[in-house]
C-alpha cells in the first residue's frame, strides 16, 4: 500500500473516513461562522426572557424564517443521511457506504439547529412537556407527529449511527481497561445497528412527509399549484433530492478548502442517485398538477408561475444534465448542478409557507434584523459544528495513502501520542 | 355571584328548553376524538343578519367588558375603543365592508365561526383548542398549548390571535362567552344587541329562522343562502348578508371542511401506526441481512491494509 505514488493519488478511490489534519483551527472564516453563532445562540437566550414581538411575524403569517426556512429548508438539507442510506442499504448501492459518515454529520447537525430553531421559535415551550405522555397528543395532529419524530430522530436514531467515529477516536485515546470494555461493548452496539439504522429510515419517511401534511391544513390560503394531497410524498421526495445534493456539495467543498482529492466514481453515483430522485420528484408533480386540472396556472405569468417553473426548471436541467456519465465525471458540473438543485429543492420547501402561502389579509411578512441574525446563527451552528466534527472524527473520505499521511501527522504534532502505524495511538 | 337584569331577560327569554340544557351535555373527551361534530339540536350557535347591523358596535365593547380584554383604542389615540381588526385584545369586531360599487356598503361582525369540524382543533399538537364542550363551542386550554400558532396558520377565517410581545402569550379568540353559556347566559354580544342583527339560539333554530327570512323576502339576500350551512363543512356562526360574503371577507370554502381535506391523508397513514411498523419490520429484515456482510467486509478491508475497521 505504501508504494503508491503521490501523483498517483487522483486516481485512488475514497477508501476510509480520514480526519481533517494540518489546518488551522481557527481559520478566519471558522471565526466568522463562530461569531455569527455566538450572536444567534446568544440572541436566543435573550428571547427566551421575552416575547416574540421583536420577530416580524404576525397573526396573518404566524410562521417566520425559523419556521420556514431553519425547519421546513433546512432539515430537508438534512436528509441525505436518510436518502443515501436507504440507497445504500436497501437498493445495496454498496459505494454509498463511503459517503455515508459525511451523509448522516450534515444530517445531525442540520437537525439539531432546526430543532434549536424550533425551541426558540414555540412561545410557551414550557408546556413542551406534554410530549412525553402520548395520552396528550393528538393523533390527528400532523405537527404533533413532527414534534415526536424529530427530536426523537435527531437526538435518539442520528446520534447513535454517528457514534462509531466517535466511538473510534475514543478507543485510540483510551486507557487499556477501558478499551477492553470498549470491546465487549462493541458487540452489543454492532448487533443493535441494524435495526436502529431501519428505524432511522422510518422517522424521517414520516416526519420529513408530514412537514408536507402540515401545509394541507392551510387549505385555500396556499396556491393551488402548491395545494394538493401528495405534499406529503413531494416533502419526502424532495428532502432525498436535496439531502444528496446538500452531501454532494459538502464533499466537494471539504474537498476544494482542505486540499484533497476527489473520488469522482463516489461523487458520480450521488449524482446519479441526486438524478433519479429529482425526476421521480418532477414525474409526481406533473403528473399531479395535470391530474387536479391546475396546470393552466403554470401558464398564468404571474410570480406563482414563475416560482414554480423556477423550482421544477433548477431540478430538471441538472437533472437532464447529469444523465450523461461525462458530465458526471466533471467537476465543476457536478459541483453547479449540485448547487442548483439543492437551491431548486430549498425553493420548493420555502416557497410554500412563505410567497405562495396567502392568507388574505393586508399585511406581508417579513423577517426583521433580529430575525435574521438568529437565523443565520442557526445556520453557522451547522457549519461551526461541521467544521469541529471532521477535524476530531473520521468522516470525510479519502484513501488510504491520506490515512498514513494524518497518523504521520499526528505524530509529528502531538509528542505526547505514540501512534503506530495501523492509527492505534497510546500515551507515554 | 350576581345576575343583573339583563343577564336575567336573557336567560328568561332562552327559556327552560334553551342554553342551559345545551351547556349540561357532557365534557368527555375521548383519546383521538378532539373534534366530535355535536348533534345538530344541541350545537350553540349565533345568526348575524348584515341587513339589520346598524354598526353601533355595542357587541364590541360588551365583548371586551365580558371577556375581560383591555380595549384597544390605539387607532383612537388612546380615547376610545377602536380595534382595527382582531387582534389579542378583540375577540369581536364590527367592520364596515366595502364592496365595488356604494351600494356594496356593509357592517360585518366577525369573531370565531366555532366550525363544524374546526381546522384549528384538527391541527393542535395537544389539544389545547378543542370542539369538547356537548354545544359544539371551540374553546382554548392554555395549559395545553405550546404557542406553535399551527391553529393561525390553519384557520380558514384567520380568527384565532397571538400575543406576540408577551412572555406568556396567550391564544385569544371568541369562545362564544363559554363562561356565561355554563352559567345558563348567552354570549355578550347578543345579548346586547339592540336591534336582533346578531341573536343566539341552537343551530337547527337558527337555520330555520334564517331560511324562513330568505324565503319571506326572495332575492333581498345574497345567493339566498346561508353562510355556514355548508360552507367549509359548515360553522356554528351564521350569516346573512346582501353583498357577497367574500366583500365580507368570509372566504369562498369547499363544503368538505378544512380539517376533513387536512387529515385525510395523515389519518390513512398513520391508521394504527400500520404503515409505519410494517415498514420498519421490512426495513430492518434488509437492513439486517446486508448487515451481516456489510461488517464481514469491513473486517476483511481491515484485515488487508492492517487499519483499524470503519462501519
Amino acid at each position: 500500500m505504501m508504494d503508491v505514488r503521490r501523483q498517483d493519488r487522483a486516481l485512488l478511490p475514497w477508501q476510509r473516513g480520514v480526519h481533517v489534519y494540518g489546518v488551522r483551527f481557527l481559520s478566519p472564516p471558522f471565526l466568522l461562522f463562530g461569531a455569527l453563532t455566538l450572536i444567534g445562540v446568544g440572541l436566543s437566550v435573550l428571547r427566551t426572557f421575552g416575547g416574540l414581538g421583536f420577530t416580524g411575524m404576525s397573526d396573518a403569517y404566524a410562521w417566520g424564517i425559523w419556521k420556514t426556512f431553519n425547519v421546513m429548508t433546512l432539515t430537508a438539507l438534512g436528509s441525505g443521511g436518510f436518502a443515501i442510506g436507504i440507497a445504500a442499504w436497501v437498493f445495496k448501492w454498496d459505494r454509498l457506504h463511503l459517503v455515508m459518515r459525511t451523509a448522516l454529520l450534515t444530517s445531525f447537525v442540520f437537525y439539531f439547529a432546526g430543532l434549536l430553531a424550533l425551541t426558540v421559535d414555540v412561545g410557551r415551550p414550557w408546556n413542551m412537556w406534554h410530549l412525553l405522555f402520548p395520552s396528550h397528543w393528538n393523533p390527528e395532529s400532523s405537527l404533533l407527529e413532527v414534534a415526536v419524530c424529530m427530536p426523537l430522530y435527531a437526538v435518539i436514531f442520528l446520534a447513535f449511527e454517528n457514534l462509531p467515529p466517535v466511538y473510534e477516536r475514543v478507543y485510540v485515546h483510551a486507557t487499556d481497561p477501558v478499551r477492553k470494555v470498549m470491546r465487549k461493548i462493541f458487540p452489543l452496539l454492532a448487533k443493535l445497528y441494524p435495526f436502529i439504522v431501519a428505524g432511522a429510515y422510518v422517522l424521517p419517511a414520516m416526519h420529513q412527509s408530514s412537514l408536507g401534511s402540515l401545509l394541507l391544513l392551510a387549505g385555500s390560503k396556499l396556491h393551488p399549484l402548491w395545494q394538493t394531497q401528495l405534499l406529503p410524498l413531494l416533502y419526502v421526495i424532495q428532502a432525498g433530492v436535496a439531502g444528496v445534493a446538500c452531501v454532494i456539495i459538502t464533499l466537494m467543498a471539504g474537498c476544494l478548502v482542505w486540499k484533497r482529492r476527489l473520488d469522482l466514481g463516489a461523487l458520480g453515483d450521488l449524482a446519479k442517485l441526486m438524478s433519479i430522485l429529482a425526476f421521480g420528484f418532477l414525474g409526481v408533480r406533473l403528473l399531479d398538477v395535470l391530474v387536479r386540472g391546475e396546470i393552466g396556472r403554470a401558464f398564468s405569468g404571474d410570480l406563482f408561475a414563475l416560482l414554480f417553473h423556477v423550482e421544477n426548471l433548477s431540478l430538471l436541467g441538472p437533472a437532464l444534465i447529469l444523465t450523461k456519465a461525462k458530465a458526471r465525471k466533471t467537476p465543476r458540473t457536478l459541483f453547479l448542478t449540485a448547487i442548483v438543485v439543492a437551491l431548486g429543492a430549498m425553493m420548493y420547501r420555502f416557497v410554500p409557507t412563505t410567497i405562495a402561502f396567502v392568507p388574505g389579509e393586508l399585511t406581508v411578512y417579513f423577517p426583521t434584523v433580529v430575525e435574521v441574525l438568529m437565523s443565520a446563527g442557526y445556520v453557522s451552528l451547522t457549519i461551526v459544528m461541521y467544521s469541529v466534527a471532521v477535524k476530531l472524527f473520521a468522516i470525510v473520505p479519502a484513501s488510504v495513502e491520506e490515512w498514513y499521511d494524518a497518523v504521520a501527522w499526528a505524530r509529528r504534532h502531538f509528542r505526547t501520542l505514540r501512534v503506530d502505524a495501523h492509527g492505534k495511538a497510546s500515551r507515554h | 355571584m350576581s345576575i343583573n337584569r339583563r343577564q336575567a331577560l336573557g336567560i328568561l327569554a332562552q327559556g327552560a328548553s334553551g342554553t342551559a340544557a345545551v351547556c349540561a351535555a357532557g365534557e368527555a373527551r375521548a383519546a383521538g376524538q378532539n373534534r366530535p361534530i355535536p348533534d345538530d339540536r344541541d350545537a350553540a350557535a349565533m345568526l348575524y343578519d348584515a341587513t339589520i347591523c346598524t354598526g353601533c358596535k355595542a357587541c364590541v365593547s360588551a365583548c371586551a367588558e365580558a371577556n375581560d380584554l383591555v380595549p384597544d383604542t390605539v387607532l383612537s389615540g388612546g380615547l376610545w375603543q377602536m380595534p382595527e381588526d382582531l387582534n389579542a385584545n378583540t375577540k369581536n369586531i364590527i367592520k364596515l365592508a366595502k364592496g365595488e360599487t356604494p351600494n356594496d356598503l356593509s357592517y360585518v361582525k366577525r369573531q370565531c365561526m366555532h366550525c363544524l369540524e374546526p381546522a384549528c382543533v384538527s391541527g393542535c399538537p395537544f389539544g389545547a383548542l378543542h370542539k369538547i364542550r356537548g354545544d359544539g363551542v371551540v374553546t382554548w386550554e392554555a395549559d395545553r398549548c405550546i404557542g406553535c400558532r399551527y391553529c393561525e396558520v390553519a384557520c380558514p377565517f384567520n380568527v384565532p390571535k397571538f400575543e406576540w410581545a408577551n412572555f406568556n402569550p396567550q391564544i385569544v379568540k371568541c369562545e362564544l362567552c363559554a363562561h356565561r353559556l355554563d352559567e345558563g347566559g348567552e354570549p355578550a354580544c347578543t345579548e346586547v344587541c339592540p336591534t336582533h342583527a346578531v341573536v343566539f339560539g341552537r343551530r337547527s333554530d337558527l337555520l330555520e329562522t334564517a331560511r324562513e327570512r330568505i324565503a319571506a323576502e326572495p332575492g333581498k339576500y345574497f345567493e339566498d343562502r346561508v353562510y355556514g350551512d355548508k360552507d367549509g363543512g359548515g360553522t356554528q356562526v351564521l350569516y346573512l348578508s346582501a353583498v357577497p360574503f367574500t366583500n365580507l371577507g368570509l372566504p369562498e370554502l369547499a363544503e368538505e371542511s378544512v380539517a376533513a381535506y387536512g387529515s385525510k391523508v395523515h389519518s390513512i397513514l398513520y391508521k394504527w401506526l400500520a404503515l409505519p411498523l410494517t415498514l420498519y419490520v421490512l426495513l430492518a429484515a434488509i437492513i439486517k441481512r446486508r448487515w451481516a456482510s456489510h461488517e464481514a467486509h469491513a473486517h476483511e478491508e481491515s484485515d488487508k491494509t492492517g487499519l483499524p475497521s470503519q462501519i
